[in-house]
């Protein structure tokens, strides 16, 4: 059951989505020490819920893909343990959401459905499959633009796609993670959500979300094959990410299952460092 | 930013650009100030204000402003077929 939770949801009482945020927020507190984060009166009463997300860890309950509520997080800089979107656990569970602002059937249903994964105890995420396979050397290329600098690992083990995400293959098994670009583009990142444990990815399929004050970019896996452990340090703290993207951010580990046929079309560190010059002049970062 | 080329493909050829939903869409525009790509236009005095103006300037596979969509009002192809679409292609140019 969820323990010790401060809950932000969004309380967007003109949209279906919000009215459903709030019930699970309410429902979360009937039962269990969790308390709620009014979204409305932490605007004036900023030092009482600052005490209550310091001494809890965050939920954050969004409604939509607005993500007033994981806005409001950042803008507090809060920390953010566990994060739902409504929207998107609705179109997960095909529940068809409509504009009503009274809960009917399908509202109540997906309540359920939410809580109990909330309730449900959380997957414990391995932090290295195999301890034999070391993704540990990179031999940094570097480009300087103005204040950017940006770092490219020139090992021939490692591949990229032109949407500036990598792969470090060693035999059946790969790292994958974003470019400089991403980062340094991005700017100051503030959340990571990672792939699912377990997931089978299709080649340029999602595999995760990072999310700064600025932008939201979902990482585009260069290869195909199931998510066999995630960096779950990210989760904690995001800014590694900024801090160096292809080290202590890496992504995830894939368990590769046709990699012979994913790299035709990926590039190695020749062409993607002419590629990604190139989107640094083009788009002054 | 335009693209000419995408993995050898020519941008053109590649069928990947947001489709808008107008009956979802409330012209709220936080797409049109999140794509840095001037993807899309607003036509302010027209009842549609909101159009796909540079499709070939959508950076492939990239759905990023659907996710900051709050009435989740667009949708892109399906990734899979798209790549499957680019290999074709490449495999007729190279063979051509």
């Amino acid at each position: 059951m969820l323990e010790n939770y401060a809950i932000l949801p969004c309380n967007g009482l003109d949209k279906n989505a919000g009215v459903i945020s709030r019930e699970i927020a309410i429902k979360l507190c009937e039962n269990a020490n969790n308390k709620i984060i009014c979204p409305v009166y932490y605007r004036v009463a900023e030092a009482k819920y600052n005490k209550i997300a310091g001494e809890h860890s965050l939920l954050v309950i969004d409604g939509c893909q607005t993500r007033c509520a994981s806005k409001l997080a950042a803008e507090k800089n809060l920390k953010v343990s566990r994060r739902v979107t409504i929207s998107e656990e609705a179109k997960s569970h095909n529940i068809e959401l409509k504009s009503n602002l009274r809960l009917l059937e399908n509202e109540n249903t997906l309540i359920e459905i939410i809580l109990n994964g909330l309730n449900s105890p959380e997957d414990k995420v391995a932090l290295s499959s195999d301890e034999t396979t070391v993704f540990n050397k990179f031999d940094y290329e570097t480009y300087q633009h103005g204040k950017f600098l940006f770092r490219v690992p020139a090992n021939p083990e490692l591949y990229f796609n032109e949407n500036d995400c990598w792969t470090y293959v060693i035999g059946n098994r790969a790292r994958i993670g974003v470019t400089d670009f991403v980062q340094q583009n991005l700017s100051d990142i503030l959340y990571f959500t990672p792939p699912e444990i377990g997931a089978e990815i299709d080649q340029f399929g999602e595999a995760g979300e990072i999310e700064s004050s600025k932008s939201v970019f979902e990482l585009i896996s260069p290869v195909s094959g199931k998510v066999i452990s995630v960096n779950e340090t990210l989760v904690g703290k995001p800014e590694l990410l900024n801090e160096n993207p292809y080290e202590l951010g890496w992504v995830a580990e894939i368990e590769l299952t046709n990699f012979e046929d994913d790299k035709e079309l990926l590039i190695g560190f020749d062409k993607y460092f002419e590629i990604m010059k190139k989107k640094v002049e083009d788009i002054n970062v | 930013m335009s693209e000419t080329t995408f993995m050898g493909v020519e941008r053109a050829k590649i069928d990947w650009k947001p489709t808008i939903d107008y009956t979802s869409c409330d012209f709220c525009m936080e797409c049109v100030t999140f794509c840095p790509h001037k993807v899309f236009e607003v036509r302010e005095n027209e009842v549609i204000k909101l159009i796909i103006r540079n499709p070939n300037n959508c950076v492939v596979f990239c759905r990023a402003c659907s996710k900051i969509c709050g009435p989740d009002a667009l949708t892109f192809p399906d990734k899979n077929a798209t790549t499957q679409r680019i290999k074709e292609i490449r495999k007729e140019e190279s063979n051509a």
